[in-house]
């Protein structure tokens, strides 16, 4: 009986491979590697067949010319230096960078601010949250119909700025307006996600820190300084890192609401990819585009960890 | 995991002189206040439009609610694309998606935190690193297999893609790793198997982990828009967010309709969020580690 409840890592070495392998399975030590295995099997499989395949296969593709009917062809890495003059590419690439930076230097001062009152004991705090929360729970889809409802020309949106005065926006036919108009609905949606994030960053921030600067002196301005931001960096790190990264790769987005008009005004490298690949049926373009934004994430993902070095997360 | 530790509703923390302070600086209250009447708006009209009939959706000075409710406009919109297959569909393939990455998770998640084996370490940073995988780099490739499989408008190809996710396999393994392994001993020593170990002891500690999971995998499945898209061409197997769409591509200019499915469209969320507000709330702040 005792021989069942050994434990890996006290358990005799194996015997060399002259026994006979049978035997050895049945072994709890043997027995116990396999029941990792076995729970294990079923996520790593769909794991492998639908991200680790596909991953392998995007880079193979981007190697090729192929349009779903005919075999695809190999033609090296000419689908890249093909993007690197495609304009629309081009294109798509200074958009995202637009639309991703407008949204995101924004979202990472509106949702700490509104994470430190957050923090606050306030009468109404939390029905006041959940106010704030409400728009991160509206389907994305959903999001899209709303959005575009309100940037109608007639919309809501222009009902508001006439009310001051101000002439009204063409918000989805005017190439200038379409991306101010794309942050300004994701400021909606994500700030009060990222709060979230901060909140919950904030409230690891232990008490007795904040109170035992409060009794050397410090100030309120003084304990946000010097006590809640540098234990803050991490919180930091990672709501900076993320919404990168979400912003840069958004689409459905700009798909649903503007379609990536007008003439590719609001067209992003996520949308471009979409419709090399199932408008015009190029899986080569498409492949190459998507692997040129992956290398686009991991390097801004490391630039920014640099910048942050001595603040990793746990 | 710093973000799971934090409950969003702990007892407020802030000194009461501060918050003192900040309520008697009445201005600033005001503005939150303001705020959030502004972060409501976008949902408080699309429910006003909903109920209105179409003369008054740009009536101006705005309306900002209907003189007479139109109920019927629900019933139109219902109506207009068959948004009963829709929710079925929607419902189906949810559910189906939840239960298959919640069940797999979690056994991968107890594989990785309670045993020892060859490579171990080698696949939990190559499953941890399928979560930096954007959908444009899968979404070709995972199309040309699904399409290979036979698997174009089918459930299996809606569902199965979708519960291929690894972030629950990292919070599971975060969580069943705190479980003490005594517990585990000791039910092996009563002769348990180890798929009862896991069912009868695991699981009944992890219930906090398995709903934040199970709301997060919900949430993201119903929200799913890309991949039904591409692989559905067929009403029979439209899910929601692709019915929405419709009104766009067919072009209803019935905006009181659309409002009105979309207002339905996010209330299977908003229901879920109104019960389980914390746990929802957790699996939202826990997606930092899924990008």
């Amino acid at each position: 009986m005792s021989s069942v409840i050994v434990r890996p890592d006290a358990a005799p070495e194996l015997p060399p491979r002259a026994r006979p392998l049978p035997r050895v399975l049945f072994r709890p030590v043997a027995r116990h590697h396999l029941w990792g295995y076995v729970f294990l099997a079923p996520m790593l499989l769909l794991l492998l067949t639908f991200k680790l395949v596909p991953m392998v296969q995007a880079f193979r593709l981007s190697l090729t010319s192929y349009d779903l009917l005919t075999p695809p062809r190999f033609v090296g890495f000419d689908n890249y230096i093909g993007l690197m003059s495609d304009t629309r590419f081009i294109k798509s690439v200074g958009v995202t960078l637009y639309y991703t930076f407008g949204t995101c230097v924004p979202i990472w001062f509106i949702s700490l601010g509104l994470a430190l009152i957050f923090n606050m004991a306030l009468p109404g705090r939390n029905y006041l949250r959940l106010a704030y929360f409400l728009p991160t729970i509206v389907p994305i889809v959903v999001f899209g119909m709303i959005w575009k409802f309100l940037f109608h020309p007639y919309g809501l949106l222009n009902v508001g700025i006439e009310s001051v005065g101000l002439p009204p926006v063409d918000w989805l036919t005017s190439s200038a307006a379409v991306i101010p108009g794309f942050i300004l609905s994701s400021e909606w949606r994500f700030a009060p996600y990222f709060m979230v994030v901060y909140l919950a960053g904030l409230q690891n921030i232990p008490q007795e820190l904040k109170e035992a600067a409060s009794i050397d002196g410090a100030n309120a301005r003084q304990r946000f300084w010097y006590i809640v931001l540098p234990l803050l960096r991490p919180t930091i790190l990672l709501v900076v890192v993320v919404s990168v990264i979400m912003a840069s790769k958004a689409f459905t987005n700009v798909l649903v609401i503007s379609g990536g008009g007008p003439n590719g005004a609001s067209t992003v490298i996520g949308l471009y990819i979409y419709q090399q690949a199932f408008q015009f049926f190029k899986m080569g373009v498409a492949s190459a585009a998507s692997m040129l934004l992956l290398l686009g994430i991991m390097l801004l993902t490391l630039f920014q960890m640099w910048i942050f070095r001595d603040a990793q997360p746990e | 995991m710093a973000l799971h530790r934090g409950y969003l509703n702990r007892a407020a923390l802030a000194s009461p002189g501060a918050a003192v302070r900040f309520a008697l600086s009445s201005a600033g209250y005001l503005l939150l206040v303001l705020g959030a009447g502004v972060m409501l708006i976008p949902i408080f009209w699309m429910v006003s439009t909903s109920l209105k009939p179409l003369n008054e959706i740009f009536s101006l000075p705005v309306q900002w609610w209907p003189a007479e409710p139109r109920w019927e406009n629900y019933a139109n919109a219902w109506n207009r694309f068959p948004f009963g297959r829709y929710f079925t569909n929607s419902i189906i393939v949810s559910l189906a998606v939840t239960i298959i990455n919640v069940l797999l998770s979690g056994f991968a998640g107890f594989a990785l935190a309670k045993y020892r084996f060859f490579g171990k370490n080698v696949l939990f940073i190559a499953i941890l690193a399928t979560l930096m995988l954007p959908i444009e780099v899968l979404m070709v490739p995972t199309f040309l297999i699904v399409k290979e499989l036979n698997w174009l408008n089918t459930y299996q190809g809606l569902i199965i893609p979708a519960a291929a996710d690894a972030f629950g396999v990292f919070l599971m393994r975060q969580t069943i790793i705190h479980v003490p392994d005594s517990l585990l001993e000791a039910a092996r020593i009563d002769g348990a198997s180890e798929v009862r170990i896991y069912f009868q002891i695991v699981l009944p500690l992890l219930w906090p982990a398995v709903l934040t999971l199970a709301l997060f995998v919900w949430r993201e499945t119903w929200d799913a828009f890309v991949w039904p898209l591409l692989i559905t061409s067929q009403d029979a197997l439209r899910t929601v967010p692709i019915g929405l769409q419709r009104f766009s591509e067919e072009n209803v200019t019935n905006h009181n309709e659309v409002m009105a499915m979309s207002f339905v469209a996010m209330l299977p969320l908003a229901i879920l969020f109104f019960i389980f507000q914390r746990a929802f709330i957790q699996g939202i702040a826990g997606t930092g580690i899924k990008e």
